[in-house]
C-alpha cells in the first residue's frame, strides 16, 4: 500500500507538479502569530478562577481581558474575533461572574441557529460543572420538551436560544418569563455579522421588542456581541441593538502558519478565453488531499454545485478511503442529518465535506487542515470566514481559492493584492423597511399595548398605529393602542426568508414510503424545482415530476441522468416613484420605488463534464410581483452617441453583467439579494438604463447604497473588463449572452466615456 | 414616497393575517349610530348587567339567579347536591372527589377570549361562573367593556372568588386558567393575588371515560350526546372574538347578547356534566348505561389514580358479567401485583379459553418460571406464545425485532434451565 503523505509533502507536490503549479497565480504565506496574553484579572470570582486554571487557562488573551473589563463597567460592546480565538470566553466569563455574584441575575444568549446554541450549551455546562456553583444553563428551542420548558422559564440563569424562537415563542409569551425579564443583565449576540440584510433587519426589530419588554419589567440589560471580521462591526452592532456599543478588536489569540493559494484553472480555448471548469479543478485539488486522508472542506457557491462536487468526489474517493467519509452539507438537509455530519467532522470519521456557506457559521466542526473554495465566495469577509475553517492554532494549514470564470472571480484572482489590501465589506441592515417594521409593530402590540407618543426604540410610529387601527388590527382606547385581532401575529412572520412559505420537497420514488426530504423558499423553487428540473440531494439525482405551486409541494422521483438543469428568469420593471436624484458625468442616477415582475421562462439541460446544452423546455409558473426599492443610472446621449442600436444593447448587457457581480462586492450581499437589469429604452425615461433592485419587498437598503456609490461601482466594472485577458469579451467579463464580436471594446468605450467626466472633473 | 402612500402601496403585505379557523364569517354591517352613553347603559340594564368601577376603570357584572328547579339536562340541582354528599361519604380519593367540599364550594368557570391559543395578547373579555347556593344557581359574568379596564375586571372578579376552594372547568387547566394567569401578570401590582384552589378539569375526566366512544369531546358534543342538553340558536364560541371586536366599534351591548348566553349555558352544562361523571364514579343511578368498554375505562381510571380496591371491584364485576378480556387481563395483573398468583392464573387461563393472547402466554410463562418454579409449563407457555406471536402480523418493524428477540431469549433460558435441572436429577 502506498504511504499517505502529510500536508507539508502535499504542499511540495503542489509546487512541483506542473499540472498544478502552473495554475497557481499567487501563493501567500501568512506567518504564524504569537498570542498576546495578560494575567487573569484579580477580581474574577475565586471559584471561576479555579475552574479556569483547572482547564489550563491561567491567562487571558488581550481581547478576552478587554471584554471582561468592559462588561464590568456595564458597557455594551462588540468583540471582533476570528475563528478559533477563544471568543466564547468574551461573553461566558462576564456572564458567569455576574451570576456567581448574584444568583438572581439572568442572561439571554442568541445564536443564529439552533445547532450553535446546542454546541454552546455543552461547552458552558462543562465549565459550570468545574466551577461547582449551581448555575443553570439551558437551550430553549423547538426541540425543548414541554416539561423542561417550565423549568427553563422559571429557573434558567442562562437561556440559549435563537432569534426565531425569541420572536415567536418567548416574547409573545413574556408573562411566563417574568423572572427572566425582571433580572436580565446580559443579552449575548453571537455571530453578529450574520445579522445582515433581510434577516438582520428582522432581528433588529425583534431586539426592539425585546428591549420594550425588558423596560416593562424594569430591567436594562447590556449587549455583548461577537463578530467575524467585517468593516463596520460597531455600526452594525449599534444598528441592531439600538445602543451605544464599544468596539473590542485587540485580538490576542495565536495563529498558525497559513498558506493562501490563488488558483486559476487553465485556459482551454484561447480566443474565447474559456477556462477549464472550476468545479473540475476543485475536484482535482480536493482529491489530492482526501486521498491522503487530510481533512478537507470544500465550499461551493450553490446547492447544485455542492451536489455535483459531492458526486464527483464520492465516486473518486470511495474505493480508496471507504464509504460515508465524504458528505455534503447545506440548507435543505434535515437537522438530524446535519448534526450527524458535524459530529462526524469533529470526531474525524468524516474526512471531507462539501458545503455551501451554511458551514461558514461557527458550527463546531473542529478545525480542518485544508479549505478549498470552488469559486470566490462573493465577499472578502466571507472568504476569510470560509478560509478560517482551515487552520489550527499550532499547525500549518492551506486555503485554496479556485476561480470560476465569472467576472468577479477573474478580477479577484488576477489582483490578489486587491484582495489582501482591501477592507472587508460592510454589513448592512435596514430595520425601518416598512414591511418588516410593520410586521414587528403588530407583534409588539400583541405583547404590550402601545401608548400615545411611545416610540419603537426611537422610531416614530403614530402614523403606522393609526393605519393598523383603520385596518382593524389594533383598537385605540384612551390614548393606547391594543391588539384586537384573533390571530397570533408572530406565527405569520418568518425572520428568514422573503417568501413566507417554503416549498416542501417530497420524494415519491418508493410509493410505499413517500417522504419529505427537504424544503426551499418559493422564489428559488421557480428556477430549481420546476417540472422536469433535476434536483440533487446528498448526491442523489431527483427529477421533479410536479411542482404544485399553489400547495407549495414539489414531487420528485430518483433518476440517473448525465445532466443537470439551469433555468432562465425573465424580469420586467416599472418605476413608480423617484425619491432621490443626482446628475452624474455618465448620466442621471436615481433612487426610488419600482415594481418588478419575474417569471421563469425556460430551462436548459446541461451535460456533466462537457457542460454542453443538450435540450431545453418551457416552464409554466405564474408571474411573481415584487414592490421594492431600486436605484438606476440612465446614460446620457453624450455617452451613447455614435453607437448603433445593437452595439448599445450589447454594451449595456455586458456592463450589467459585470455590475451584477461587482455591486454585491460593495454592498456585501449575496448576488441573489441585489438584482441588476439593463434596459435599452427604460419605459419611464426612454433612456438606456441599468437598474439595481433589492430582492426583498420594500428594500433593505442595498440599492440605496448603490445609489451613493455608483461611481465606484462603475470604476470597478471598467477595471474588470479592462483587466480581463480575453480579446473580444468573454464569459468572464461581459458574459456569454453577448454575441457581438467586438463587445469588449464597445463596452469599454462606453463606460470610458461615462467615466471620463470624473477624470476631467478631478 | 410619503409614509402614507407606502402604507397603502404595501397594504396587501402589511395586513396579511391568516384566518385561524376555516369558516369564513361575515358580520352584517349595521348602520353606524352615534352611541350615547345613556343609551348604552340602558342597553346594559336590559340584560341584567350593572357597571362596576375601580381606580378610574370599569367593568360590567351581569348577575342572574336561577331557581332550584332549573333543569340541567337530565339532572337537577338536587342530583348535584346528592353527589356532593356521596363524595363526602366516600373515604377513597379520586381527582374529581368533592370530599370535604360543600355544594357551594365548587365554582363552575369558563372564559371568552379575543383569540385562540395562549399568548400575552390574547385578552379575556368575559369571565363566567356559576355557583350552587341554598336557593338556586347564581350565575355571574364579569365583562371587560374595553381594553384598558383589566384592573377593574380582575379587582372585582378576584375579590368575588377570594375564598375559592375549587374550580370546575372544561379544558381550564390547559387554557382558561393559564390565560387568567397571563392577563393577571399585566395588572398584578394593582389587584389581589390569584387564589390557591383545587381544580377539576372535566375535559380530562371525559377523555378518560369516552375517548374511545366519540371522535370529538367538545363540550357541545358531550352535552348533546350524554346530558341531553339541546341549545336553540346558540352563538358558536368561535364567533365570540369577532362579535367582541364589533362591540368595541359599535358600543352596542346587544351585539354580545348571544355570547353572554353561550357562556352562561357553558357554565351550567359544567354543573350537569360534573353531576353525570360523579354519578358514574359513585355508582349512582344508571351507570350501566355505559358500554362495556366505557365501564372498563372507568375501572382503569380508578387503577391509575391508585384506588386499587375500587378498580378491582369494577374489573371483577365486568369479568363476572361479561368475561371481558381486557378486564380479565387487568384484574389478573392486579392479583399478580398483590401476589395472589392462583387468582391471576385462573383469569389468564380463562382468557386463553376465549382467545390466543400473546401477552397472557408471556405472563403465564413468567409466573410458572419464577413463582411456581414449574419450568416445563413455563417453557410450554413461552413456546405457545412464540408460535402465536409469529402467526400474528405486525406493523412496526423495530418492535417486531425486539419482541421476537425477547421470546427467543426466554425460550433459550428456559431450555437451558430445564437441562441443568434434568442433569441435577440424573
Amino acid at each position: 500500500m502506498k504511504l499517505r503523505k502529510n500536508l507539508a509533502e502535499l504542499l511540495t507536490i503542489m509546487n512541483q507538479d506542473e499540472s498544478v503549479a502552473e495554475n497557481i497565480v499567487h501563493w501567500k504565506t501568512l506567518p504564524e502569530k504569537e498570542g498576546k496574553v495578560v494575567d487573569l484579572p484579580y477580581d474574577v470570582h475565586p471559584e471561576i478562577k479555579k475552574a479556569l486554571i483547572k482547564r489550563n487557562i491561567t491567562r487571558l488573551y488581550t481581547h478576552q481581558n478587554s471584554a471582561f473589563k468592559m462588561a464590568n463597567e456595564k458597557k455594551s460592546f462588540v468583540a471582533v474575533t476570528p475563528t478559533a480565538s477563544g471568543k466564547t470566553l468574551c461573553y461566558n466569563l462576564p456572564v458567569l461572574q455576574e451570576i456567581a455574584r448574584n444568583d438572581n441575575s439572568r442572561a439571554l444568549y442568541l445564536f443564529p441557529t439552533k445547532a450553535l446554541a446546542q454546541d454552546q450549551k455543552s461547552e458552558m455546562n462543562e465549565l459550570i460543572d468545574e466551577i461547582g456553583i449551581d448555575i443553570k444553563s439551558y437551550t430553549y428551542d423547538g426541540d425543548t420538551p414541554s416539561n423542561i420548558r417550565q423549568v427553563v422559564r422559571k429557573a434558567g440563569h442562562i437561556v440559549m436560544t435563537n432569534p426565531d424562537m425569541l420572536h415567536s415563542a418567548i416574547l409573545p409569551h413574556h408573562t411566563k418569563w417574568v423572572s427572566l425579564f425582571e433580572n436580565l443583565k446580559f443579552i449575548v449576540i453571537d455571530e453578529l455579522h450574520t445579522y445582515r440584510g433581510v434577516f438582520g433587519s428582522h432581528v433588529a426589530n425583534v431586539i426592539r421588542r425585546l428591549k420594550r419588554i425588558c423596560a416593562y419589567y424594569g430591567s436594562n440589560p447590556i449587549f455583548i456581541c461577537t463578530s467575524a471580521t467585517i468593516s463596520n462591526p460597531k455600526e452594525l452592532a449599534e444598528k441592531l441593538t439600538g445602543e451605544d456599543v464599544q468596539l473590542i478588536d485587540n485580538n490576542g489569540a495565536p495563529v498558525g502558519r497559513k498558506h493562501f493559494v490563488f488558483y486559476n484553472p487553465p485556459v482551454v480555448n484561447k480566443p474565447l478565453n474559456v477556462r477549464r471548469s472550476a468545479t473540475l479543478e476543485s475536484k482535482k485539488l480536493a482529491s489530492l488531499f482526501l486521498e491522503n486522508a487530510v481533512q478537507t472542506i470544500v465550499f461551493a457557491r450553490s446547492r447544485v454545485r455542492v451536489e455535483i462536487l459531492l458526486t464527483y468526489l464520492q465516486d473518486l474517493i470511495q474505493r480508496k478511503i471507504g464509504d460515508k467519509s465524504i458528505r455534503g452539507y447545506r440548507g435543505g438537509y434535515l437537522p438530524k442529518e446535519r448534526r450527524e455530519i458535524e459530529k462526524g467532522l469533529r470526531d474525524g470519521d468524516i474526512i471531507g465535506v462539501v458545503s455551501t456557506n451554511a458551514l461558514e457559521l461557527g458550527v463546531d466542526i473542529g478545525q480542518l487542515q485544508v479549505c478549498i473554495m470552488n469559486g470566490y465566495p462573493g465577499s472578502i469577509a466571507s472568504t476569510w470566514q470560509q478560509g478560517g475553517r482551515a487552520g489550527r492554532r499550532q499547525d500549518e494549514s492551506v486555503i485554496i481559492l479556485v476561480a470560476s470564470s465569472s467576472p468577479l472571480d477573474q478580477y479577484i484572482i488576477q489582483n490578489p493584492e486587491y484582495f489582501f489590501n482591501r477592507n472587508p465589506e460592510t454589513a448592512r441592515i435596514n430595520p425601518d423597511n416598512l414591511i418588516i417594521l410593520v410586521d414587528h409593530l403588530k407583534c409588539a402590540a400583541y405583547e404590550l399595548p402601545f401608548q400615545k407618543e411611545e416610540t419603537f426604540d426611537g422610531v416614530e410610529i403614530d402614523e403606522i398605529l393609526f393605519f393598523l387601527t383603520e385596518e382593524q388590527v389594533l383598537h385605540e382606547q384612551g390614548n393606547r393602542w391594543y391588539w384586537m385581532n384573533e390571530s397570533f401575529p408572530a406565527h405569520n412572520i418568518s425572520l428568514r426568508s422573503a417568501a413566507q412559505e417554503n416549498v416542501v420537497i417530497i420524494d415519491q420514488t418508493d410509493v410505499s414510503n413517500i417522504r419529505v426530504i427537504g424544503e426551499m423558499d418559493r422564489f428559488s423553487s421557480m428556477t430549481l424545482l420546476h417540472d422536469e428540473a433535476i434536483y440533487l440531494h446528498q448526491g442523489i439525482q431527483y427529477q421533479v415530476e410536479k411542482l404544485d405551486y399553489e400547495e407549495k409541494k414539489a414531487f420528485v422521483r430518483e433518476v440517473e441522468v448525465d445532466y443537470y438543469t439551469d433555468a432562465n428568469l425573465a424580469v420586467s420593471l416599472k418605476v413608480l416613484e423617484e425619491d432621490k436624484q443626482k446628475s452624474d458625468p455618465a448620466g442621471d442616477v436615481a433612487f426610488g420605488d419600482v415594481t418588478v415582475n419575474a417569471m421563469a421562462t425556460i430551462f436548459k439541460k446541461i451535460k456533466f463534464g462537457t457542460h454542453e446544452n443538450i435540450g431545453s423546455g418551457p416552464i409554466s409558473l405564474p408571474e411573481e410581483e415584487l414592490h421594492t426599492s431600486a436605484s438606476w443610472i440612465s446614460f446620457s446621449d453624450r455617452v451613447t452617441e455614435g453607437l448603433s442600436e445593437k452595439e448599445l444593447e450589447d454594451s449595456l448587457i455586458g456592463i450589467a453583467n459585470v455590475m451584477r457581480h461587482v455591486a454585491p462586492l460593495f454592498v456585501m450581499c449575496d448576488v441573489s439579494d441585489l438584482h441588476v437589469v439593463p434596459q435599452v429604452k427604460a419605459s419611464h425615461s426612454q433612456q438606456p438604463t441599468i437598474f439595481f433592485y433589492d430582492r426583498y419587498p420594500g428594500g433593505i437598503g442595498l440599492s440605496d447604497y448603490v445609489y451613493t456609490h455608483i461611481d465606484n461601482i462603475l470604476q470597478e466594472a471598467e477595471n474588470v473588463i479592462r483587466m480581463c485577458p480575453c480579446e473580444k469579451g468573454c464569459p468572464s467579463c461581459v458574459g456569454n449572452e453577448v454575441q457581438e464580436s467586438n463587445v469588449k471594446t464597445t463596452a469599454l468605450t462606453f463606460i470610458g466615456k461615462g467615466r471620463s467626466g470624473y477624470v476631467s472633473a478631478k | 414616497m410619503s409614509l402614507q402612500n407606502k402604507l397603502n402601496r404595501f397594504k396587501k403585505d402589511l395586513t396579511r393575517i391568516e384566518a385561524d379557523h376555516p369558516e369564513t364569517v361575515t358580520i352584517k354591517e349595521e348602520p353606524k349610530t352615534e352611541s350615547l352613553d345613556e343609551r348604552v347603559e340602558e342597553k346594559w340594564d336590559s340584560f341584567e348587567a350593572i357597571p362596576l368601577s375601580f381606580d378610574e376603570q370599569s367593568c360590567v357584572l351581569r348577575e342572574k339567579k336561577l331557581p332550584m328547579q332549573t333543569p340541567l339536562g337530565n339532572y337537577t340541582i338536587q342530583d348535584y347536591v346528592q353527589v356532593i354528599a356521596k363524595w363526602n361519604e366516600r373515604q377513597h380519593l379520586h381527582p374529581l372527589s368533592a370530599n370535604q367540599r360543600d355544594p357551594e364550594d365548587l365554582l363552575f368557570f369558563d372564559t371568552e377570549t379575543t383569540g385562540l391559543g395562549g399568548g400575552a395578547g390574547n385578552t379575556i373579555f368575559l369571565l363566567g361562573m356559576a355557583r350552587v347556593q341554598n336557593d338556586g344557581i347564581q350565575v355571574r359574568q364579569y365583562f371587560l367593556p374595553a381594553p384598558g379596564n383589566e384592573v377593574a375586571l380582575y379587582h372585582h372578579f378576584l375579590n368575588d372568588v377570594k375564598d375559592l376552594k375549587n374550580l370546575v372547568t372544561y379544558n381550564g387547566k390547559a387554557f382558561d386558567w393559564p390565560q387568567v394567569k397571563t392577563r393577571h401578570t399585566f395588572v398584578r401590582d394593582a389587584v389581589p393575588q390569584l387564589p390557591q384552589f383545587g381544580h377539576f378539569d372535566l375535559l380530562h375526566g371525559s377523555r378518560r371515560i369516552w375517548r374511545k366512544s366519540y371522535e370529538s369531546l367538545r363540550l357541545s358534543t358531550v352535552e348533546k350526546e350524554l346530558l341531553n342538553i339541546v341549545r336553540h340558536e346558540d352563538t358558536p364560541g368561535y364567533l365570540a372574538p369577532m362579535l367582541y371586536f364589533e362591540f368595541l366599534k359599535e358600543k352596542d351591548p346587544t351585539i354580545l347578547k348571544g355570547v353572554f348566553q353561550h357562556n352562561e349555558l357553558d357554565v351550567l352544562t359544567l354543573i350537569s356534566l360534573y353531576t353525570h361523571v360523579s354519578m358514574i364514579l359513585l355508582d349512582i343511578g344508571e351507570s350501566t348505561a355505559l358500554t362495556k368498554s366505557e365501564q372498563f375505562e372507568v375501572a382503569r381510571w380508578f387503577e391509575v389514580v391508585g384506588d386499587l380496591q375500587e378498580a378491582k371491584r369494577r374489573y371483577k364485576m365486568l369479568v363476572e358479567s361479561t368475561k371481558q378480556i381486557d378486564a380479565s387481563k387487568a384484574l389478573a395483573l392486579l392479583h399478580k401485583k398483590e401476589k395472589e398468583y392462583d387468582c391471576a392464573v385462573a383469569l389468564w387461563e380463562s382468557v386463553l379459553q376465549q382467545t390466543e393472547d400473546v401477552d397472557v402466554y408471556i405472563e403465564l410463562s413468567k409466573v410458572y418460571e419464577h413463582r411456581y418454579k414449574d419450568l416445563t409449563k413455563a417453557l410450554h407457555f413461552a413456546e405457545e406464545g412464540y408460535e402465536h406471536w409469529k402467526a400474528k402480523g405486525r406493523i412496526l418493524r423495530d418492535k417486531e425485532k425486539t419482541d421476537g428477540a425477547m421470546f427467543i431469549k426466554r425460550i433459550e433460558r428456559l431450555e437451558q434451565k430445564t437441562k441443568i435441572g434434568n442433569e441435577r436429577i440424573f
